[in-house]
């Protein structure tokens, strides 16, 4: 002490702060607890963010290139326009613009490997000039550069290296505005590198523009065009619900560790204040606190969500491109406003979780005087608050089903957004409100239990002490009930989704092979095919558009919309397996209906449009004829966000002019199974290429078409499965917290318990009893709540986001888990404290029996 | 240094107001110590921590140190607890997390009137030196209630208020505290009104008064 120079004088605030710091000095575990609370909460809320913040700016790129600003032009037969239409157009005056799109693989890339990318031919000089690619070439110089040799190519930053390492392709300029892996360039350019000859994708124009146009092209209005990002919404909704559970768990351990950091300073904090620290001195102090444990948990958390997006990415870019046919960059375009989004909501989420603790230091007496007497009626006046609260909520849950069930087929474009953000706003006044009255439900377990335990000493003692921790623990057991409920519904949901999935894969895919000619070859293949031995059927199947023509009182705003007809061959093996979710008279009465001329729709059209088996719809052709129909059944389309209309293959070529699509393959009864099967299909591929010179891939082996569908389903399902897992670790880390934070205090009352002679192998018991129980008992709360969100997610948020239902699958094998969980849960958070208490010395119990 | 003029505190309770304090009039000069005895409930803590700008009188004025608490807010009220008094707890409540070097400077820290001579005297004085670095859970019930009277008289304090500070240490440990407060008194020359239930801790201080039942009972030079 005596080497000591003189401190400078520090002042009252800065000694206040490292009074309160120097808690933490003294347990770093504790703070250790509370920063990665706020790291775990911030990261898995910032990854969600960075994916849909990345997803977003590709989205957004996509729409400013033109496709939600152009109208369309298409043939009715699906087939693709030649040069000639489009000059035929032009010579009737039609402002249409010539387009071309296809994929071109690159080559060349120096690392040896390959990279396909979307390459779009324009036409700048016939483009209309709001779009987006039309206002980049609009200067001479740039115009010149563009048409003439050796020509300009532009590129998306992700594949500017690449193109340009591709000798085949002219100069490439990098242009940020363009959707991921994407090139733009002059339409001749276009078509020689995709070869393309004299071929078009199609024809765009102006909202605006008023033409005629000839019997088989169609014009789809820019309007009806949805973009990716509408299409994907849901999707990245689902993502930022997953998210905001993580972040509200997170905070779950950052409230509990807030709490006991400020229980245990109370003495600390009453002293400062008799030795005359003001309130607001303190008040201050610890804000000071929490924000420098805010900024830094919230900086860590951020990157740490970005590593984690980076690292997702991939997957959710594959999904997004599987299910709604959306290129999304696989590499992180974050903007400003993300990092501090992050930042403020993490801070704000704090803030939050601190304001209580603020609360009680600005108003903390001195003096603390008769406090011990008041606790447990102020704690009952807690809890009886929080119930009303939860009773608020949960009464807000009902009312919020109650419409929806009501509500019903309401989608996304007719109420959609609206009906999901109802079903995530029930969801998550349902959890909280469930979560609230938690507390509430355990005291009065105890209070039961502790009555059934009269003739067992230690154990009363042990639900008296659990009842004296409750007000300590409740939070981490809210945390943990929301964690076990999310974790239960979800996996049923997906769980239940894949049954349904799988089965309905099963029995629209039912031909064993899947032949998609070109069309000039499929009147030649699918003659050949019928007459070979190891094929028992044919099934043909074709698309085409129709027009819809809707009642004014259903949809005034839009009374003819485009729809998707799917043709189907109506032979046994397929009637006899072909999924139908609703008819009039039966399956065998749909299937003959269809065969004598109504039409099956998917469950999509059925919610959307409010149509139902038994009623009729009206569609106009190619040959602009009317036809009104008879819907004979429904049937579930799960994976397509389209309303469809399903017809006999031969109707729909008759009528709607649709062109050849798909063979699929029966085969014969000893072809279909084992080394046969695959012996046919060997022998098919030979055959078709030796007699018909085609490719013997254009036959697809179904259990192929089967795994890719799959692998797209279990791809969706990854990251959801990833957060839930996440925020199951995080609720525990929320309990472990609070048991390590109290572990001092525990040991204290358990010594008079040693002193009177129980073992330290009981104490543990004991120690290890009192949570696995509370755990459990949560847990039995979980199961209904965890039964509730999965109906909410299948019958309300999935209806409203995709389209269709699924049906409530509820597991006993996850239940179980969900119980197993919770065990695991509270055993693994109890361990360390155990194992502590058990390696206690009797020495130290002797003395803190000597302090109680 | 201390006046209560008329002092007087009640609490409330479900059968009505509680009065601990029934108009108590109480003064203490410079460099005076006085010892305020009482039976358990008889008021002498509720006189202290008025006295200290703890808690407020119902009724009745304190001056301390020339200045009128009632016309001091609560930041005025805890400057003048920071810069002009010392207070010793019967519990200690000494700050866990800091060392007993930073334990004994806490309060002269907080009023910027850290003397390093003053320190080390008074670390030498309580018996602590070598225990610096030292954590108050390492130390015996003795040792931390020396560390206590340190903190409090480590900012040179014109009065020290002194609630029990011998309540929980035995006989032998009271009177070589009891010995070490009196020493470090005289020569800091700072007031004391020390609360407690013992004649023998009374004894050597100048004046002791007699609480009962909220009430001035006698007055003992």
């Amino acid at each position: 002490m005596s080497s000591r120079p003189a401190p400078q004088p520090r002042g009252v605030f800065a000694t206040t702060l490292a009074t309160l710091l120097s808690h933490y000095h003294r347990h770093p575990g504790q703070l250790a607890m509370l920063l990665l609370g706020l790291w775990v909460a911030s990261a898995l809320w910032s990854g969600v963010q960075a994916i849909n913040a990345s997803a977003r700016d590709s989205y957004a790129r996509a729409e400013a290139l033109f496709e939600s600003q152009l109208d369309r032009i298409e043939r009715r037969d699906g087939q693709a326009l030649t040069l000639d239409d489009y000059l035929a157009l032009r010579r009737a005056g039609a402002p249409v613009s010539p387009l071309i799109e296809g994929e071109l693989r690159l080559t060349g890339v120096s690392d040896g490997t390959t990279a396909t990318v979307a390459l779009l031919g324009i036409d700048p000089l016939t483009l209309p000039g709001d779009s987006g690619l039309a206002r980049r070439e609009s200067s001479a110089t740039a115009l010149r550069d563009w048409l003439l040799p050796p020509h300009r190519l532009r590129a998306a930053p992700d594949v500017a290296d690449a193109a340009r390492a591709d000798p085949r392709l002219p100069p490439v300029e990098n242009d940020p505005s363009l959707p991921p892996a994407t090139l733009v360039s002059d339409i001749g350019v276009a078509q020689a590198l995709l070869e393309l000859d004299r071929q078009l994708t199609r024809l765009v124009a102006a909202p605006s523009a008023r033409f005629a146009l000839p019997e088989r092209l169609v014009r789809i209005p820019a309007r009806q065009l949805a973009s990716p990002g509408q299409l994907a919404d849901s999707f990245h909704l689902n993502l930022t619900a997953m998210g905001l559970l993580a972040l509200v768990v997170g905070l779950f351990i950052v409230h509990a560790a807030l709490g006991l950091a400020l229980e245990q300073r109370l003495g600390l904090m009453r002293t400062l204040r008799a030795l005359g620290v003001p309130a607001r001195t303190l008040v201050g102090a610890l804000i000071v606190e929490l924000l420098a444990i805010g900024l830094t948990g919230a900086l860590a958390g951020i990157l740490s969500g970005v590593a984690l997006a980076r690292w997702l990415l991939p997957d959710v870019a594959a999904s997004l491109d599987a299910l709604y046919d959306s290129r999304v960059s696989s590499q992180l375009a974050l903007p400003w406003y993300y990092w501090l989004g992050g930042l403020a909501i993490t801070l704000g989420g704090l803030a939050t979780a601190g304001s209580g603790v603020l609360w009680r230091v600005a108003r903390l007496e001195v003096l603390a005087l008769g406090q011990a007497q008041a606790w447990r009626a102020r704690l009952a006046r807690q809890w009886r608050r929080q119930a009303l609260a939860g009773s608020v909520l949960l009464i807000v849950a009902l009312g919020l089903g109650a419409w929806l069930t009501a509500a019903g087929g309401a989608t996304l474009g007719q109420g959609g957004r609206a009906t999901l953000v109802a079903g995530f706003l029930m969801v998550t006044a349902a959890l909280l409100g469930v979560a609230l009255w938690l507390p509430a439900l355990l005291a009065m377990a105890l209070q039961l239990a502790s009555r059934a335990l009269r003739r067992r000493p230690l154990w009363q003692w042990a639900v008296a002490d659990l009842q004296l921790q409750l007000p300590r623990l409740q939070l981490a057991m809210m945390a943990l009930l929301l964690a076990l409920a999310a974790n239960l519904g979800v996996n049923s949901m997906v769980g239940g989704f894949r049954l349904t999935f799988l089965d309905w894969l099963d029995q629209r895919l039912l031909a064993d092979i899947y032949a998609h000619p070109e069309a000039g070859d499929y009147a030649r293949l699918h003659d050949w095919l019928a007459a070979q031995p190891e094929v028992a059927t044919l099934l043909p199947a074709r698309h085409a558009q129709a027009t819809l023509l809707l009642d004014a009182d259903t949809d005034s705003a839009s009374r003819a919309v485009p729809v998707a007809l799917f043709g189907i061959q109506p032979a046994p093996v397929l009637t006899r397996q072909w999924p139908l979710q609703s008819s009039v008279a039966g399956r065998e009465t749909a299937w003959r209906a269809l065969r004598d001329g109504a039409v099956f729709i998917n469950e999509q059209l059925a919610r959307r449009r409010g149509l139902q088996a038994g009623g009729t719809l009206t569609l106009r052709g190619p040959d602009r004829r009317e036809r009104r129909l008879a819907i004979a059944a429904v049937y579930p389309d799960y994976g397509n966000p389209h309303g469809e209309i399903v017809m006999p293959t031969a109707r729909l070529a008759r009528e709607f002019a649709a062109p050849p699509g798909s063979l699929g393959v029966v085969l014969a009864e000893g072809s279909a199974s084992g080394t046969a099967r695959e012996a046919a299909l060997a022998r098919l591929r030979e055959g078709v290429a030796e007699a018909l010179a085609i490719p013997g891939e254009t036959l697809t082996d179904q259990r192929r078409l089967k795994a890719t569908s799959k692998e797209v389903f279990e791809r969706t399902f990854a990251i959801t499965r990833a957060l839930n897992a996440l925020t199951l670790g995080v609720a525990a880390l929320a309990l472990l917290t609070t048991l390590l934070a109290q572990a001092g205090a525990r040991r204290a009352q358990l010594a008079p318990l040693w002193a009177l002679g129980v073992s330290r192998a009981q104490l543990v018991a004991v120690q290890l009893g009192q949570l696995v129980g509370a755990a459990l008992a949560t847990a039995l709360v979980a199961l209904p709540l965890g039964i509730a969100l999965a109906w909410a997610l299948v019958a309300v948020i999935n209806v409203a986001a995709f389209g269709w239902r699924l049906p409530l699958y509820v597991f006993p094998g996850e239940l179980a888990i969900t119980l197993a969980l919770a065990v695991l849960v509270a055993a693994g958070a109890a361990l360390l404290p155990a194992r502590r208490l058990w390696h206690s010395p009797p020495r130290q119990l002797l003395e803190e029996f000597a302090a109680t | 240094m201390l006046q209560l003029i008329d002092v007087t505190k009640s609490y409330p309770t479900p059968q009505g107001p509680l009065f601990v304090l029934d108009g108590v009039d109480l003064s203490l000069a410079r460099g005076e110590s006085l010892a305020l005895m009482g039976e358990s409930g008889s008021g002498k803590s509720t006189l202290l921590h008025l006295a200290a700008g703890l808690d407020v009188p119902d009724r009745g004025e304190i001056h301390l140190a020339d200045a009128r608490l009632s016309d001091l807010d609560e930041a005025q009220r805890s400057a003048l607890r920071r810069q002009r008094l010392g207070l010793v707890f019967q519990q200690f409540h000494l700050v866990p997390s800091l060392s007993v070097a930073d334990n004994l400077t806490l309060q002269a820290r907080l009023a910027r009137r850290e003397d390093p001579d003053w320190t080390r005297h008074l670390l030498t004085r309580l018996g602590l030196g070598g225990f610096e670095g030292r954590y108050p859970e390492q130390l015996s019930g003795g040792q931390q209630q020396r560390l206590a009277i340190g903190r409090a008289l480590a900012a040179r304090p014109d009065l020290l208020l002194a609630d029990e500070p011998t309540g929980n240490l035995d006989e032998a440990a009271a009177d070589d505290v009891l010995a070490l407060l009196q020493t470090l008194i005289d020569e800091s020359g700072c007031a004391l009104l020390m609360v407690t239930h013992s004649a023998r801790v009374a004894a050597p201080l100048d004046r002791c008064v007699h609480l009962q039942r909220g009430r001035l009972a006698g007055d003992e030079a």
